[in-house]
């Protein structure tokens, strides 16, 4: 997986090349700003970029802006956007497109979880952070009052971006059990079926989300 | 210019030489030709015209007044040298002087150019021009008139009079059949001429105004003193005393005031205190006429009842005129504003009535501008409060005023005593009454001190309200750059520590000590990083960022409690979503740990100018934000934002939290 950095600090952005390194992945690029980052896009072509949010000049959102110019201009790159917190909920809707990831820095400390992450964001999946999830799935006692425990558990995972599979080895259940869980979900909530796991979280978060404006 | 500087001169020149031969002669001679103490009358006018004259003639060359009065300078002397040759060279001495006759006969039949000058000065007065073209043929008449009836006089049939009658004239005399008739027409035209030039003072006087008003007022006002000096010195006579003295002094007046009333008003020199001049001299008259009246009936009555030879009476007219003049000052001063000046009559009362209600608690300090303003008639008028301590001027409510004056409007301080007040900016008219100005502001004194402390009080606060609400926000700029700090800060480090005590880790062999003690250690890393950012929450969400209705959601979805959110998406002030923020989040734990409650409405919308937030919950009620508690303090911080707080929290039936916020726009 040939890999893209955008970082601003730079004892992060090292040990961030190094992660990915480690993991023997090729990073191609390690840079410092938004500017730079494009750069760099346009240069390697890479699997992934992976963008820090706040970055000079103005350390508001300039990874949100960068990272949208990344899918409009280069559809093929995955991105995956790290944040310091759970902060602009435009993320959320650029997660729903695919190819996308939006996690909290700190999720790089659980490094098998994130290179997961990462490698399905390059592949076009979504990752989304469990914090953002269980923001979105914590709020809606009435949406979601027809799902047992387990299947918010399973709801939630779906919407991280997780595959049947990865649900099964995270809750330590067979896939089967799973596929059952999923099945339930998506009847309850009225949603299409879909073993396309991609297609599945965009109506899961689509779902989540136009529940968040509701209310 | 320099041709009528030279002219001028030369003119003074002749008065003087002309006026010293009189002087001289009179001098020589044994007999007066008038009473010996109005000796120095004559000269003293000759003086006064001929130096007006000058000063007007030489500062406005093309205004004929100033040239009018070094003629009539020159004509009294003229007049007074022929009477003093005339009686020195037929009386004193006969046959000394040449040409005596002449002289006899100018005196005789001269005196019509002493009313000429007079005349013409009231045609062109004050801007040396005719009030207008269709004056011309009257002015032509008049000149006409004078001259033919000047020079018939010369040709006047008879022997002159006391004590001429025996001199006779070096002109031929006219037959009475030829003298008479065109005689008689000139005089009747010489004295309609006199009757026109008080016509044109009078038709001008009523087309008048500002200046111009002014500058005539002064010269009737000094036109008046003839009649009064005749009827003080017909008085005088008739009293019978045998004492001039007052007589003596109306002319004196007379001979003063008109040239400089004449001066002063063609040069507009402090034209605008004609109006107090003759308001004065209309209140001292009538004041001393009253108390000449009170003494006189006092002492007459006592001196009768008490008989002649007593020092009672006098001693008690001088008590009662001494009781009365307080009192009268004030009634004759207010009877002369009300028949003579209206508008400060009319303004002195609003003011005074004002005043009763501002003592009575029925006026506001603040409306004394207005009050101003409608007492001195002008709706354009606005009353200023200077400031010391800032040397700036405010308005009634504290805020800060740029005075500039324009050309509608003229800027007046205001003092009262030795305490600059402030300043009043007015229309032009009340410019040209500073009279009336200043006598409404001086009544008004008291009223404009309270008011300008009331506007120093509401700067003050203004002021302190301002930097309250400055603290405030100021705390709200500081929580969001410790948020900041915070997560780009210690965060972004723990993160990087991290990531290298997993690149050691990976270095490690898998199932090792080293490596499980790294593990644990990275996990801690982990949930301290997720403190830092719950503490960096509790500093200032950074949700807040994205509106105020998206950091309330957030909020809610951390709650214990059910939570409702029906949030407008609308953006307001940084500080306004912040301080709404905080409160929502202090009456969500509140309603979490007391209440009692299991749901929660939180709404937030814009309302009539105002940010309005209310969070409801179902729980016990009785709840109340005692001083110190989480509400209390943002009760402060709410207030000095220039919004309140409300806690509605009957027994048993639920809390309403409710913050308003005002916004500007």
């Amino acid at each position: 997986m040939r890999v893209v950095i955008a970082e601003d600090q730079a004892l992060l952005r090292e040990g961030l090349r190094r992660l990915f390194e480690d993991a023997g992945h090729d990073v191609v690029g390690a840079v410092e700003d938004a500017g730079r980052l494009r750069s760099a896009v346009v240069e390697h072509e890479p699997d992934l970029a992976v963008v820090d949010v706040r970055m000079p000049p103005s350390f508001t959102d300039e990874g949100i802006r960068a990272a949208r110019w990344i899918r409009d201009d280069h559809p093929d790159v995955g991105v995956l956007v790290l944040s310091q917190h759970v902060e602009s909920a435009g993320a959320v809707g650029l997660v729903s497109q695919g190819g996308f990831g939006y996690l909290l820095k700190d999720r790089v400390l659980n490094v098998a979880e994130f290179l997961e992450a990462a490698e399905r964001v390059a592949r076009g999946g979504s990752a989304l952070d469990p914090q953002v999830v269980a923001s979105l799935v914590g709020g809606e006692p009435d949406a979601l009052a027809a799902l047992t425990d387990r299947e918010r558990e399973v709801l939630s995972l779906m919407a991280e971006g997780l595959t049947n599979n990865a649900i099964a080895r995270r809750l330590v259940l067979t896939e089967r059990t799973v596929e059952g869980h999923v099945r339930s979900v998506l009847t309850k909530l009225n949603l299409p079926a879909s073993e396309d796991s991609h297609r599945r979280v965009l109506a899961v978060i689509a779902y989540l989300e136009a529940a968040d404006h509701a209310r | 210019m320099r041709a009528a500087r030279v002219a001028c001169w030369v003119v003074v020149f002749l008065i003087a030489g002309v006026t010293a031969g009189a002087v001289l002669l009179d001098a020589l001679s044994s007999r007066s030709t008038g009473p010996a103490s109005l000796s120095f009358v004559f000269p003293l006018a000759i003086a006064m015209s001929t130096g007006v004259g000058v000063v007007v003639a030489t500062r406005r060359r093309d205004n004929p007044i100033g040239w009018l009065l070094l003629a009539n300078g020159f004509v009294l002397a003229l007049n007074g040298l022929a009477a003093n040759y005339a009686t020195y060279g037929i009386l004193e001495r006969p046959g000394s002087l040449p040409g005596a006759a002449w002289a006899v006969l100018f005196d005789q039949s001269g005196w019509p150019t002493l009313f000429a000058a007079f005349a013409a000065i009231a045609f062109v007065f004050p801007d040396g021009r005719l009030p207008s073209p269709r004056w011309r043929p009257i002015a032509l008449a008049a000149m006409v008139s004078f001259t033919v009836f000047l020079l018939l006089s010369f040709l006047r049939p008879g022997s002159f009079k006391e004590p001429f009658e025996a001199v006779s004239t070096p002109l031929p005399r006219l037959p009475e059949v030829i003298f008479f008739p065109p005689f008689t027409i000139g005089a009747l035209g010489m004295l309609a001429s006199l009757v026109a030039a008080a016509l044109a003072v009078r038709t001008r006087l009523r087309r008048a105004s500002g200046v111009e008003r002014s500058q005539i007022k002064l010269f009737a006002y000094a036109a008046a003193l003839v009649p009064a000096a005749v009827a003080a010195g017909w008085v005088e006579g008739l009293l019978g005393s045998g004492s001039e003295t007052v007589t003596v002094i109306g002319l004196v007046l007379v001979v003063l005031a008109i040239p400089l009333a004449i001066g002063a008003a063609v040069l507009r020199y402090r034209l605008y205190e004609v109006d107090r001049l003759i308001n004065r001299t209309l209140v001292y008259v009538a004041l001393s006429a009253l108390l000449a009246v009170t003494y006189a009936a006092v002492s007459l009555s006592l001196g009768v009842a008490l008989g002649a030879g007593s020092t009672l009476p006098t001693a008690a007219a001088t008590l009662a005129v001494a009781l009365a003049f307080g009192a009268l000052r004030s009634r004759v001063q207010m009877l002369v504003d009300r028949r003579f000046s209206r508008a400060r009559y009319e303004g002195l009362r609003r003011v005074e009535r004002y005043l009763v209600e501002l003592r009575a608690g029925r006026a506001a300090p603040e409306a004394t501008g207005e009050v101003l303003a409608e007492a001195l008639g002008d709706p354009s008028l606005e009353l200023f409060f200077w400031l010391p301590e800032s040397d700036e001027h405010v308005d009634s409510s504290g805020r800060p005023a740029r005075l500039a004056p324009d050309s509608q409007r003229d800027l007046t301080p205001v003092r009262r005593g030795s305490l600059r007040l402030g300043a009043v900016l007015h229309g032009r008219a009340l410019s040209e009454r500073p009279d009336l100005l200043e006598s409404v502001i001086d009544a008004a004194g008291l009223a404009i001190e309270i008011a300008r402390l009331r506007a120093e009080v509401a700067r003050r606060l203004a002021e302190v309200e301002q930097s309250r609400a400055r603290i405030v926000t100021a705390g709200y700029e500081e929580r969001r750059r410790l948020e900041r700090d915070l997560h780009d800060g210690a965060q972004q480090r723990l993160v990087s520590i991290g990531l290298a005590l997993r690149h050691v880790q990976g270095q490690l062999p898998a199932p090792s000590r080293a490596a499980g003690e790294l593990d644990a250690a990275v996990a801690e890393l982990s949930k301290a990083i997720e403190e830092l950012r719950e503490l960096a929450r509790g500093v200032r969400p950074a949700r807040l960022d994205d509106g105020l209705g998206a950091a309330l959601r957030e909020l809610a979805s951390r709650s214990a409690l059910r939570t409702r959110v029906e949030a407008t998406e609308e953006r307001f002030e940084d500080r306004l979503e912040t301080a709404a923020y905080f409160v929502a989040s202090e009456a969500l734990a509140n309603a979490a740990k007391h209440a009692q409650a299991s749901q929660v409405t939180v709404t937030a919308a814009r309302q009539n100018g105002s940010l309005l937030v209310c969070i409801r919950d179902d729980g016990i009620g009785g709840a109340r934000p005692a001083e110190g508690s989480g509400l209390g303090g943002m009760t402060d911080r709410v207030a000095a934002l220039g919004g309140s707080l409300s806690v509605d929290s009957p027994l048993g039936q639920g809390t309403v939290v409710t913050v308003e916020l005002p916004c500007e726009s």
